[in-house]
């Protein structure tokens, strides 16, 4: 059949044009929610979206029926890197003690654990939270409503992430470079951290996105540990020490029985879409940097 | 005289013997080439020479296998400084992520040396070694993933060089390679003896018969044979031998 090799048989060009169709329609499905949000949020709330929104604080009454977010802005940023100080560290060493170890018991057990705090709903480390950190009586560290207890809380959060996502990075790393390392008398540690880490490092500056992400988007840790603040305060802890959040002050907004409150809202969804996109191209930035960085530093 | 010894050497996956009662010398400043078809054992006892089966679950062996008289396998030699004086180099270049340069000072750096003339010294000593030099000296800050193929293995043998190891191990070091890049690393190998105890798995018959003094064909775990190449293949003792070189099987 010498025809069938100048053009492909109808059959196969319609079954390709199914599954092309097919594909980009799954993908406008995927992505439908996002456009979605973003027009909702725009179309709400681009009344109110102008540079004094997110430069000033919150004023009025009630307050945030003017001025802007900046509280909800700054204070995320002190959460995120409260959160990322104590998650990303524990987090890396623990994805490279499970890499290291494979499957021995304790590596399992390490692994289970992370797999069930994964698990753990949201408000329950608010109220562990609250327990271990905030609470002015009985044990704990008695620090208040307070940014340091509200961001190790979403800390804990993120540590099982981060774990997990470093480890499937460092898995992820050709065994081939790995046995080059060791067949030139690298030891375990050497390997680990001149070739495994830096070949690692874009899967786990994913895996600290995807953590950041997920910080970004809890209120109901907040609620028992650091809830709110109309202001930026001086202090990191005590009764003094608690910070703004955007993704609280849009819960609180949306609660108000005030017209201009929503629109804030919806304008400090947009803001915080835009903080996102900034911290995932950061991200992506930094582990082309460290990726750059690594192939000149042993 | 030998370089490595080895003795009543069993290996196991499991349950199952990958090799069984391998006693053989190889000898120094000489190549010898580790023949047999796939799955035959070859390049598990390769990689038994520097302990890379160590990170193979399930992996055990019986039997002896020294270094200048010391049983790699006791405690009396650490797997890390067996492996900085018995080099390898695998079937697949596999450069770091990192430039030219660095890819050969590598296994220096991980043994703490920080002088830069040193490293200088010695990389530029490596990649001559390995008939690289020539090609890279303008761009030794490079990505090593900026060579070609062929480059890129010889790149891995001046890696495995500059840690200046006794014996080099190579496991099928050009199958992955074209007809002039083969070529190349077969002269390279021809130098290299004049220094090194080189053993060298390799598929191809031609490539046994021109590069190594000694040869060693195995079959299903065993050691069938072992001695001057120029005899293996032309007078071999064993009948299994003699099938496998003339084609009959494998």
């Amino acid at each position: 059949m010498d025809h069938s090799r100048a053009s492909l048989s109808f059959h196969r060009r319609f079954r390709n044009a199914i599954l092309g169709s097919l594909t980009f329609l799954f993908f406008g499905v995927a992505v439908a929610p996002l456009l979605l949000i973003v027009y909702v949020a725009w179309d709400r709330g681009k009344s109110v979206l102008d540079w004094n929104f997110i430069s000033t604080l919150p004023t009025g009454f009630p307050v945030g029926s003017e001025g802007g977010i900046l509280n909800g802005i700054a204070g995320s940023m002190i959460l995120v890197v409260l959160a990322s100080s104590l998650s990303v560290p524990v987090g890396i060493w623990a994805g490279m003690y499970l890499w290291q170890e494979g499957k021995n018991p304790a590596a399992r057990a390490v692994r289970l654990l992370s797999d069930l705090l994964l698990g753990v709903p949201s408000v329950v480390w608010g109220i562990v939270g609250f327990y271990v950190f905030s609470t002015s009586t009985g044990y704990g560290l008695h620090w208040g409503f307070s940014a340091l207890a509200g961001g190790l809380t979403l800390g804990f959060i993120m540590i099982p992430i981060v774990t997990r996502v470093t480890e499937q990075a460092l898995r992820d790393v050709p065994i081939s470079y790995i046995e080059g390392a060791f067949a030139l008398g690298a030891s375990r540690w050497q390997t680990l951290r001149g070739v495994a880490l830096p070949g690692a490092m874009a899967g786990i500056g994913t895996g600290i996105l995807l953590g950041i992400l997920n910080v970004l988007g809890q209120t109901a840790p907040l609620v028992f540990t650091n809830y709110y603040n109309t202001g930026i305060p001086n202090s990191l802890v005590g009764s003094q020490g608690a910070v703004g959040d955007l993704a609280m002050q849009i819960f609180i907004y949306v609660h108000e029985p005030s017209k201009v409150m929503h629109v804030k809202a919806m304008a400090a969804a947009l803001v915080l879409l835009a903080i996102v996109l900034v911290i995932d191209l950061g991200i992506r930035l930094l582990t082309w940097g460290s990726r750059k960085i690594a192939s000149r530093v042993g | 005289m030998a370089r490595m010894s080895v003795a009543s050497f069993y290996a196991y996956y499991g349950e199952n013997a990958a090799l069984r009662d391998i006693s053989l010398e190889i000898p120094d400043r000489q190549v010898l080439a580790l023949i047999g078809p796939s799955g035959c054992g070859k390049t598990t006892f390769l990689r038994s020479l520097n302990r890379m089966n160590d990170f193979v679950k399930e992996f055990s062996i019986e039997g002896q296998v020294t270094l200048d008289g010391v049983d790699i396998y006791s405690s009396e030699m650490h797997p890390v400084m067996l492996r900085r004086r018995v080099g390898m180099v695998f079937q697949k270049p596999n450069p770091f992520h990192k430039s030219i340069f660095e890819n050969v000072a590598y296994g220096l750096r991980i043994q703490g040396i920080r002088s830069r003339s040193i490293l200088s010294d010695m990389v530029e000593k490596s990649l001559r070694a390995a008939a690289l030099w020539d090609e890279v000296k303008e761009r030794l800050d490079s990505s090593a993933f900026s060579l070609s193929g062929g480059q890129q293995q010889r790149l891995c043998i001046a890696r495995a060089l500059a840690v200046e190891p006794e014996v080099i191990l190579l496991d099928e070091p050009a199958s992955a390679l074209d007809p002039i890049s083969t070529s190349r690393i077969e002269e390279l190998i021809q130098d290299l003896k004049t220094q090194y105890a080189i053993v060298i798995v390799t598929h191809n018959m031609q490539q046994a018969a021109r590069v190594s003094d000694q040869t060693a064909f195995f079959l299903s775990g065993e050691l069938v044979e072992m001695g001057e190449t120029s005899r293996i293949f032309t007078n071999p003792s064993d009948v299994r031998t003699e099938d496998y070189i003339t084609g009959r099987f494998g």
